[in-house]
């Protein structure tokens, strides 16, 4: 600070006091410079200020924009009212400080005296003050505003007091600048942070709908003191999307507010007029009239406006690609200053991205949809296939082009009937039905694709713009059915044969015109034993079969000897053994083996009768027995039809009997060798077969050695 | 008589109860033994069996029915198959009755004398319409 002191002319007691102003005057500066905030340095300007003038009281006053206008910020040591009477005053009123603003240049009055000389309207006005000095606040000769310093009694304005006085307002007017400067920069700041904290949680995630309320709770109370967020549903309908307020209880009322008053789509003001139009709109200050229009006569709505206390309201189109999508509205209430352009300009960006974002969200959706339906639709097991109205394919999934076997390359774009030439043996058999009519069961259908038959099961839509039909392939149904219906059959004719015997035996023992030998008499008893054993044997193959779909059969694992076994099975065989077969056993290897004794009897028995069964011409029927790496062989051989190789694995299958036309004649329930194979896997070995068609067949059950 | 049927207790039972009706019975155990006894034995009339080792019943008609010497040798089908197709087979390869197993070995006399009396009545389409309608020969 450089302040030059005519030394020379003062007295000690004034060089004192000047060295005491001088200090005063130096703690200004130093207080100016800490004072951040426009209110600090108000504060400083006020208080140490005044001090160090000297002053009994102060007031600031700012230039408004447009420079026509003085507003009153602060004061101290003046009387209550005069913000009421000053608060605001024109440039160009007759007052020391519209004087000063409009010279520029500082004003000096010693006495009240001179003050009404100057301002003849002020005469009779406070008349508690006596000296004035009104001092320009400016910077490189902007003005800002002025400062009027009032002195308790008159005083006479030496050149070094109006020097410091001068300087005193000019290191105010920085001071006050870079506050303000500062302020604006927080705010652009705080803007900035705003915009990028909104920007991450827009694209944070794809549920807009959350992402929006989220924004609405950010902008709340930095941006405003209430942030609502408006969207068109596809109906037309404007939905509240998310209000924040700072307090959860206002939010609450506010929905229930928006509840009594519905918005409606036709209000020329407000989120209806900004999404009809596409506009925004943008009021710094509610105007009354506005208001008023809102209102009209409804009392309790005028309370519950006087209650919002609303100031000023931005309400900003949500908009993408041309469309309007919703609406943000800010509105500043009981705390947050009224807008100014920059809020009106970030609430804008705001808008923009956020419309950006649901845009994108919606349209991530769309795209997900259709991916998901073309994903179900590839992966759905049932055939799906799209025709447009002239019968052209226009959709063919995976699945249908299996159970047609073409291609969606080859299918797509042609006439059905040019892909599947069959097609119409199909349609014309399943009954189309409109949108959202009952199908009913579906039709199933044979049919010839690509040369092989199948069965199709088959329902169809007609939705107007084309066909949709879905189909699947029921032959391996069809077929399993078909055996079933083939094995009751069967199973009945097995079931029938002994009780023939049985039945017929008893009916002739009964007859009493007819005296039997004594040896028909001891045939026909056998004939009923034997044939009823037979009976239980078809019924107890059944019930085992059963159970080992059900995985019900218990096995009892035990070492036992496999020569006393086969010799057992051969000693039954050969109590009905027809003529021409002969059994042999053959022990040149043998182990004891780990198996359940009694199911492996059910194995022997069952393929030493195959083997007799299958050898109708007669001929050697053979048990060997053999050993070698910890496995033991029961082999059965015959010399009988053998098994075509085409068959060879098949007759393990369950209901598979070696000719199903049973032109050969020989009877079975189909179940026998499917019963033996899971029988002996079981027991944790292998049941194969070697055949030469005409020569015979040879059975191999490989089971685990014992010890 | 002849009657042709893999299980031993069948033919016995027709050979003794036919035998009381006052019939001679033949017997074959298979479809190649039973057309060598027609040929050479000619019966009035043949039991024949379906499901048999080597060539089966249906077989047999039919070779029976192509051969000058036994093709107006009557056929009566004696099966535990009860399917309406397999009737319609019967029928197909030249039978006249169809007897389903188990049958009544007493009365079995009886509607060979009912079949012979109708084929000399002149009704054997009859008889062969009737093969298809169900069990009423089943006696």
């Amino acid at each position: 600070m450089t302040q030059s002191v005519n030394t020379e002319s003062l007295s000690l007691e004034e060089l004192s006091d000047a060295y005491e102003r001088a200090n005063r005057f130096h703690r200004v500066t130093e207080h100016l410079a800490g004072a951040l905030t426009p209110q600090q340095v108000l504060d400083v300007i006020l208080t140490e200020g005044l001090r160090a003038a000297e002053a009994r009281a102060g007031a600031i006053g700012l230039v408004t924009d447009d420079g026509k206008a003085i507003e009153l910020l602060a004061q101290s040591g003046y009387r209550g009212d005069v913000f009421e009477k000053y608060g605001r005053f024109s440039v160009d009123a007759d007052l020391p400080m519209s004087h000063v603003a409009r010279t520029g240049e500082p004003l000096f009055l010693e006495s009240r005296a001179e003050r009404n000389k100057l301002f003849p309207t002020l005469e009779g006005q406070g008349e508690d003050g006596h000296a004035i000095a009104v001092l320009p606040l400016a910077l490189e000769g902007r003005l800002l505003g002025v400062i009027a310093l009032s002195f308790g009694e008159n005083m006479s304005f030496s050149e070094e007091r109006r020097r410091m006085k001068v300087t005193l307002a000019r290191q105010a007017a920085q001071a006050l600048e870079r506050a303000r400067l500062y302020a604006a920069e927080q705010t652009a700041r705080q803007r900035l942070a705003f915009m990028a904290e909104a920007s991450e949680l827009l694209s944070s995630s794809l549920d807009y709908e959350q992402t929006l309320k989220q924004v609405a709770q950010l902008a709340v109370p930095r941006l405003a003191d209430w942030c609502a967020i408006d969207m068109v549903m596809p109906n037309g309908e404007i939905q509240r999307l998310a209000v924040a307020h700072e307090d959860p209880e206002k939010v609450r009322w506010a929905y229930e507010l928006q509840e009594r008053y519905p918005p409606d789509p036709d209000d020329p003001h407000g989120v209806a007029q900004v999404i009809r139009s596409g506009q925004p709109e943008f009021f710094p200050d509610l105007p009354e009239e506005l208001l008023e229009e809102l209102i009209g006569d409804d009392d309790e709505l005028r309370r519950i406006v006087d209650e919002l206390g609303l100031r000023a309201s931005i309400c900003v189109p949500l908009s993408a690609r041309g469309r309007t999508l919703g609406a943000l509205t800010l509105i500043a209430a009981e705390k947050h200053p009224v807008f100014d352009q920059a809020d009106f300009e970030l609430a804008v960006e705001l808008a923009r991205r956020a419309g950006i974002a649901v845009d994108n969200s919606r349209l991530f959706q769309e795209a997900e949809k259709g991916a998901n339906a073309a994903r179900a639709l590839a992966y759905v097991a049932d055939g799906v296939v799209l025709l447009d109205r002239a019968g052209f394919v226009r959709h063919w999934n995976p699945a249908v082009a299996l159970i047609m076997g073409v291609d969606e390359e080859e299918a797509l774009g042609l006439r059905v009937e040019a892909v599947v030439p069959a097609w119409d043996s199909l349609s014309s058999h399943v009954p189309l039905v409109r949108p959202g009519e009952a199908i009913g069961r579906p039709v199933t259908v044979p049919m010839v694709a690509q040369g092989r038959e199948l069965w199709v099961s088959a329902s169809g839509v007609d939705f107007g713009e084309g066909t949709v039909y879905a189909l699947r392939d029921v032959t391996d149904e069809r077929a399993l059915e078909k055996t079933r219906s083939d094995f009751v059959a069967t199973a009945s004719h097995e079931l029938r044969t002994p009780l023939a015997a049985i039945y017929g035996a008893v009916r002739t023992l009964r007859r009493e015109d007819l005296e039997l030998s004594a040896e028909d008499n001891a045939t026909f008893l056998e004939i009923m034993e034997a044939e009823s054993l037979r009976l239980a044997q078809i019924v107890d193959q059944i019930l085992v079969a059963g159970q080992i779909d059900a995985d019900a059969v218990d096995f009892d694992l035990e070492t036992c000897d496999p020569v006393e076994l086969a010799e057992g099975v051969l000693e039954s065989a050969a109590l009905h053994l027809p003529d021409g077969i002969s059994l042999h056993i053959d022990k040149k290897g043998t182990r004891p083996i780990i198996c359940d004794a009694n199911k492996l009897r059910q194995v022997l028995v069952n393929l030493v009768d195959n083997a007799i069964k299958y050898s109708p011409e007669g001929g050697d029927v053979e048990i060997r027995l053999d050993a070698h790496n910890g496995e033991c062989l029961i082999q059965i051989a015959d010399e009988g039809l053998g098994i075509p190789s085409s068959e060879r694995e098949r007759i393990f299958e369950k209901f598979y009997r070696l000719d199903p036309h049973q032109t050969r004649g020989v009877g079975g329930t189909g179940l026998g060798l499917y019963i033996c194979r899971e029988l002996v896997e079981r027991m944790n070995g292998r049941l194969e077969v070697e055949s030469e068609p005409g020569k015979g067949s040879r059975f191999t059950v490989r089971l685990p050695a014992g010890v | 008589m002849l009657v042709i049927d893999d299980e031993r207790s069948i033919r016995m039972l027709c050979r003794i109860n036919l035998a009381a009706s006052g019939m001679e019975v033949l017997e074959a155990e298979d479809g190649t033994n039973g057309i060598e006894l027609a040929r050479k034995e000619r019966p009035d009339l043949i039991l024949l069996d379906v499901m048999m080792p080597g060539i089966d019943g249906w077989e047999v008609a039919r070779r029976l029915a192509r051969d000058e010497e036994t093709s107006d040798i009557p056929i009566v089908f004696l099966t535990a198959r009860v399917g309406l197709e397999d009737r319609q087979l019967g029928e197909q390869v030249g039978g006249v009755g169809y007897v389903v197993k188990p049958f009544d070995p007493v009365e079995i006399g009886r509607v060979i004398e009912s079949v012979l009396t109708r084929l000399e009545r002149g009704e054997r389409e009859q008889l062969r319409r009737e093969m298809t309608h169900g069990p009423e020969e089943r006696t």
